[in-house]
């Protein structure tokens, strides 16, 4: 099992107190997803896009513990379970690199990590991540999106992607796209807002609202050849598989987020029911799925192409999250949820882990063994 | 049209019905004249049709999207527990006719996708689903049918419904998480359970 060194002690103990934070403004949130202003004005969302930054990038120096997230798989998820915890929804809002950043680190060269790095710190601006269209997310080598030639050396972009978070208010981001037939020709480019024939809007959602879904649209977007990633890679890892770590990383903290939610729902319905024992089967499977997802994390850190635990850990997590609001639908008196609105809510975020990142369904095809493959014992 | 559609029973009336206009509709039809007051919690779900413009509602716009308001009794008077069990009873038959929607969205919107050059609804994992869902439906029903008296045994029929709802947005993708759409409809019955059925699972917070 994993042990936290003392930083990762102090970062867990940090994140609790930021996550805290976070849940004063949880239902506001969901309330009007619309209004930034609140988002803008919170020193604690300011200091986690700090915090997520890569170091060389950021706006002032974080504590030694808070290094820590960006240092490792580990970190990111102690410090996600614990933020969490506090609210998912309002953690989703924090204009951080996210999975745009971990694909520009993954696919872009020293110039492109440059740019998009000093434009973050510039703009502190949302960030998008465009990859799943109406027609299908699951399978991404059917996307139709199109990067064409535009007779100069860039391309124009055409398409539209679908369920992407910060879609209408993301300045900068991520989008795939394919320059041909084969699964090899999608690739991904730095998009910046405005540009012609870029248009957007919001979708309403269940619950996650932070995260602000929405839709993208590009006709005849001008994208500078400068702005495609993963050129300087050999062809295997210039598009999708190249993006595979990016992936994994963001699998855990997705992971992590999901688990810290569900630790949310058992504390709210133990405070609601003082001195009760009728939690201890739910308390020992979270604490046992911590464990799981500390140990994928280890491993994560060992062997970054590891990404069987990640996905179990990912699946179960997601999993054991609706449980938990099922279970605490059983253990509380009728009615509660709607007494208890943020409980309500984390049951509609909580469904949103299913669909991040990838689909229970699809992970477990992944799982699966393959013929003849048989488990290891350790 | 099966054989168990054929015979008549409890609910099928509420079910085609919630089935071919929705939860609220439905909810109007399983409630027999039952107001706030007898819902056994601190707040009952009823349609918002029926809520007069001064009660003390807790505010849910998902709900009131598909005709559901959550209102907290002015006065008590909850139901007793026979009367409550049979409203459950009824209340599951109209769960059920949400479910059905829920179920023939899925298998029409997995008809007309395409994953990996094969239609998404012949998928085996997706199918294996499916004929869970069938499943699930059927055992539902009986059980409701079955054992219309037995609290615990209504609970788990709206426990078992709740599931399988999940189930079935899950199949859905992104679309079954918009706030619009058959599987925001099935939230919103789930809510709707909870309000009136105590401890939809395990019965644990009368211990
Ligand atoms: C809250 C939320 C946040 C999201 N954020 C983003 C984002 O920022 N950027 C972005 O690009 N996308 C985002 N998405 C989209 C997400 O990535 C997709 O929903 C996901 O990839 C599934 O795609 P789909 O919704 O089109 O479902 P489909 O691909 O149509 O799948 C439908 C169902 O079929 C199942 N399925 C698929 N393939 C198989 C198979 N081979 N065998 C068996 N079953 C299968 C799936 O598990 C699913 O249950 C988000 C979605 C949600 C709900």
């Amino acid at each position: 099992m994993a042990e936290l060194s003392p930083l990762l002690l102090e970062l867990r103990d940090m994140s609790r107190e930021l996550g805290g934070e976070l849940r004063t403004m949880a239902l506001a949130l969901d309330a009007d997803p619309a209004d930034t202003e609140m988002l803008r004005e919170s020193p604690t969302l300011s200091f986690l896009r700090v915090v997520g930054t890569p170091k060389a990038f950021r706006a002032y120096d974080v504590p030694a513990h808070a290094e820590q997230f960006t240092e490792s798989c580990l970190g990111r998820v102690v410090c996600n379970i614990e933020l969490a915890r506090g609210d998912v929804s309002v953690l989703q809002a924090v204009a951080a690199p996210s999975l745009a950043g971990f694909t520009v680190d993954a696919l872009g060269d020293a110039a492109q990590q440059d740019a998009f790095y000093r434009d973050f710190a510039k703009y502190e601006p949302w960030t998008f991540f465009g990859m799943t269209e109406a027609r299908g997310g699951s399978d991404a080598t059917a996307m139709h999106t199109s990067l064409d030639p535009d007779g100069d050396g860039g391309f124009l972009l055409n398409g539209a992607k679908r369920y992407v978070a910060n879609a209408d208010r993301g300045l900068m981001g991520v989008v795939w796209a394919r320059t041909g037939t084969s699964s090899l020709s999608i690739r991904a480019v730095l998009l910046r807002r405005p540009a012609p024939g870029f248009s957007s809007s919001s979708l309403d959602m269940l619950g996650m609202r932070g995260a602000r879904f929405g839709e993208m649209v590009f006709d005849a977007v001008p994208v500078p050849r400068e702005m495609l990633l993963g050129a300087h890679l050999p062809a295997s890892r210039r598009g999708l598989w190249g993006g595979n770590r990016a992936f994994t990383v963001v699998r855990l903290q997705i992971a992590a987020q999901a688990l810290g939610a569900a630790f949310a729902v058992r504390d709210a319905v133990c405070a609601l029911r003082p001195g009760w024992t009728g939690h201890e089967l739910m308390s020992a499977r979270l604490d046992a799925a911590r464990e799981l997802l500390y140990d994928a994390a280890v491993g994560a850190d060992l062997d970054p192409d590891a990404r069987i635990p990640v996905a179990v850990a990912k699946v179960h997590a997601a999993e054991l999250a609706v449980e938990t609001t099922r279970w605490a639908e059983s253990a509380l008196p009728p009615g509660t949820f709607l007494d208890h609105p943020l409980l309500e809510k984390w049951c509609r975020d909580i469904y949103a882990y299913q669909f991040m990142d990838g689909t229970s369904n699809l992970l477990r095809l992944a799982i699966a063994p393959s013929a003849g493959a048989h488990g290891e014992d350790s | 049209m099966t054989k168990t559609e054929i015979r008549p029973a409890i609910g099928l009336g509420l079910e085609r019905l919630a089935r071919a206009e929705g939860l609220a509709a439905g909810l109007a039809e399983a409630l027999e004249g039952l107001g706030a007051e007898a819902a056994p919690g601190s707040v009952a779900a009823l349609p918002a049709a029926a809520v007069p413009a001064d009660a003390d509602v807790a505010a849910h716009p998902l709900a009131a999207r598909v005709g559901i308001c959550f209102v907290r009794p002015a006065v008590s008077g909850i139901a007793p527990p026979a009367e409550l069990t049979a409203f459950g009873v009824r209340l599951g038959a109209v769960r059920l006719g949400v479910t059905r929607r829920l179920l023939e969205h899925t298998v029409a919107h997995l008809s007309g996708r395409t994953i990996g050059g094969e239609q998404a609804v012949r998928k085996q994992l997706i199918q294996g689903t499916l004929a869970e869902a069938e499943v699930t439906i059927a055992v539902v029903r009986h059980m409701l049918r079955a054992e219309p008296a037995v609290a615990a045994a209504v609970a788990d029929a709206h426990a078992r419904l709740t599931g399988l709802d999940w189930e079935l947005a899950k199949l859905l993708g992104a679309s079954g998480y918009l706030a619009t759409g058959p599987a925001a409809e099935a939230y919103v019955s789930r809510l709707t359970a909870h309000c009136w059925i105590p401890g939809s699972g395990e019965l644990t917070w009368l211990s």
